[in-house]
């Protein structure tokens, strides 16, 4: 283990009382004292249930909580179920705590966890997130059974999502990371996967490469897989109840960390993506691309006008970072009727190319160009709202292959942008 | 009255050149002290500009916008400016140490006073230059801020930024070199104060409007959540 992901005496001790144990699942925190206890009492069922021969443990990483969820974690036990009696696994269940930093970015805490893994010699890991509310037995044992039973080294999840849910990953963190590192995986935002004790290793005897951990931990964890040849595959877990509309603000925050994340990490990891040319598919266990029927309501008329503005207000930024036939594209663009309204896959891929590699030289500030990007993403995001009210999953899958391999027919426009000395 | 002119005009004769030999080897020394001037501001031009580009001065200065600004002004790139104004600070500084070599009593003060001020106004050329960077980057982050929240009238807001900024500079720049201190900083305090007072005036009359709902979403909990139904949730 590298010398510097330091685990406290505390945590060390309450390590070596539990032993080696086969699974392991971490659950990051960070004021969570609604979800807390629900997810803690679902990942110990899981292990009932479905782990019963084994040994396991949990570990709650807390990032400082002031709303006393690190107590709640601990305090949580699964009740049995109806008609169960006596004895439901062979096996203690483990549960072991620590905090780091106080609100720390959660590559910290993956990293705690992934160490705790490895000194454990945990065979199958998972990490579950408090956040995504939709927790079971079921999915816990998802992520963790393709890695103990069928031998997989990271296990991305799936989920049933709301159509208009995840647009950013659908739009750009998919389809950019399968045509530059040539693996579509669908989810690597949401705060859950599974790994097997190898790849912990792996991540933690590498250099290098620590703003994509901090900015991107699951992107960075998938792409030491990738790299090192491991077997991965992605598990349905379920519905994934509908995100609530959000402000402006929180849009313009989210978008700031996926895109830096993103970038960081194909500047960590050049000499992997750029030699690539082909995608393979990464395999599925169980649907990929469920549709829920429910969707929130959006103010899609602000969406239209904050694109406009944004379009014609930034246009001096717009200038540094894009080329000037992309930009005038966009220009042209935006004044377009309602219905007729359309943000076409070229123009969309080319400028996030170009996003790409002017982030890459720095041609202003990174986080400046990423904020001048987000009007884009709602004039592209306005155009999917518009084409996909009605459309059937299919479509809407059908739609997304288009989008990702307009990305894969346009990489060497990528490497083009990413290498150009201006 | 013959003789007397002739003497007089022999003693003026003799005096220009009296005068003139005396003045000929200072002016000699002055050239030479010129021309070296001349060549050790050279020097130390490029050796600035060969420091500033180890430490990706431009870089910074694209990244702020402060190249952007300047490129405007028809300057060229910042370690190139800086680089030029150390060489006519350097190159002035020799040619005023080389006229006092002239040994002219009236202008010696003078360059002494100037030779004091020297320091002060590469210290307020720097300040000025910080301004600009801070002006530049500032003033596109309230921007970028403005046109992400949905602000009306975001480019007002940005050049607000960048003129409060500016003039910052510029009275520090002043006050660095010591040019009517007294005035400087009250103009300063009267520009700055004016401009805070019609923000709050237009805010008040103008906006009341906005006033009440910006009051009423820090206090009312509805139309905040009624303000989040907005956009998808990007992940």
């Amino acid at each position: 283990m590298p010398e510097d992901v330091l685990l406290d005496d505390d945590f060390l001790r309450q390590l070596m009382n539990v032993g080696e144990v086969d699974i392991l699942v971490g659950v990051p925190s960070h004021n969570n004292a609604k979800t807390i206890a629900r997810t803690m009492e679902a990942i110990e069922s899981s292990f009932q249930r479905n782990f019963w021969r084994e040994r396991g443990v949990i570990v709650n990483v807390d990032a400082g909580s002031r709303d006393g969820t690190a107590q709640l974690a601990m305090e949580a036990h699964a009740a049995p179920r109806d008609g169960e009696r006596g004895l439901n696994s062979l096996r203690t269940v483990h549960r072991i705590a620590t905090h780091h930093g106080n609100g720390a970015f959660p590559g910290a805490a993956f990293r705690t966890i992934m160490a705790a893994a490895d000194l454990a010699r945990a065979k199958a890991c998972a990490i579950i997130s408090p956040d995504s509310g939709n927790v079971t037995s079921e999915s816990v044992a998802n992520l963790l059974h393709p890695i103990h039973r069928d031998g997989f080294d990271f296990v991305a999840p799936l989920y049933r999502r709301s159509r208009f849910d995840g647009l950013l990953a659908r739009n750009v963190l998919y389809p950019f990371y399968r045509a530059a590192f040539g693996y579509g995986i669908r989810e690597l935002h949401s705060g859950e996967f599974g790994f097997s004790g190898r790849l912990a290793a792996v991540c933690l005897a590498e250099d290098g490469g620590r703003d994509a951990l901090r900015a991107w931990p699951e992107g960075w964890i998938a792409t030491s897989a990738v790299s090192s040849q491991m077997r991965c595959c992605q598990a349905f877990l379920g519905a994934r109840p509908p995100a609530p509309a959000v402000s402006g603000t929180d849009v313009v925050a989210a978008i700031r960390g996926a895109i830096d994340g993103l970038f960081c990490l194909l500047e960590s990891r050049q000499s992997l993506w750029m030699p690539r040319t082909t995608a393979e598919p990464v395999q599925a266990l169980g649907p990929d691309h469920d549709i829920a029927p429910d969707s929130p309501r959006i103010n899609r008329k602000r969406i239209l006008d904050m694109f406009r503005s944004g379009v014609s207000e930034l246009r001096p930024v717009l200038q540094s970072i894009l080329a000037p036939q992309t930009l005038a594209e966009i220009e042209r663009l935006a004044p377009e009727a309602d219905p007729q309204f359309r943000f076409p896959d070229e123009v969309w891929v080319k400028s996030l190319y170009e996003l790409a590699g002017s982030y890459h030289r720095s041609v202003i500030s990174r986080d400046h160009m990423i904020q001048a990007f987000v009007p884009l993403y709602r004039g592209r995001i306005y155009s999917f709202l518009l084409r996909h009210q009605e459309s059937s999953a299919e479509e809407i899958e059908a739609d997304s292959e288009s989008l990702c391999l307009a990305f894969e027919r346009l990489k060497p426009y990528l490497l083009d942008r990413w290498t150009a000395k201006s | 009255m013959k003789d007397m002119i002739v003497q007089g005009l022999a003693q003026s004769y003799q005096q220009v050149v009296r005068t003139f030999a005396e003045l000929l080897p200072r002016l000699a020394v002055m050239v030479i002290i010129i021309i070296i001037g001349f060549v050790i501001a050279l020097l130390l031009k490029r050796i600035f500009r060969w420091i500033l580009s180890l430490t990706k001065l431009d870089r910074l200065s694209e990244q702020s916008g402060a190249s952007h600004a300047l490129r405007s002004a028809a300057l060229p790139s910042t370690t190139e400016f800086l680089s030029r104004v150390l060489f006519w600070i350097v190159w002035v500084g020799f040619i005023l140490l080389g006229i006092s070599a002239l040994g002219i009593a009236q202008w010696q003060e003078q360059i002494s006073h100037i030779f004091q001020l020297l320091p002060q106004i590469l210290i307020a050329i720097l300040i000025l230059f910080v301004g600009l960077l801070a002006a530049n980057f500032f003033s596109r982050a309230v921007l970028l801020a403005s046109v992400n929240a949905g602000f009306r009238s975001p480019r007002l807001w940005s050049a607000c930024v960048r003129f409060v900024i500016w003039i910052l500079a510029i009275s520090m720049a002043l006050e660095q070199i010591g040019l009517a201190r007294r005035t400087v900083t009250t103009a300063f305090s009267i520009v700055f104060g004016a401009l805070m007072l019609a923000l709050a005036i237009a805010f008040g009359l103008g906006g009341k409007e906005l006033a009440r709902q910006t009051l009423e979403r820090y206090l009312g909990d509805k139309r905040r959540e009624r303000e989040k139904e907005e956009e998808p949730s990007p992940l």
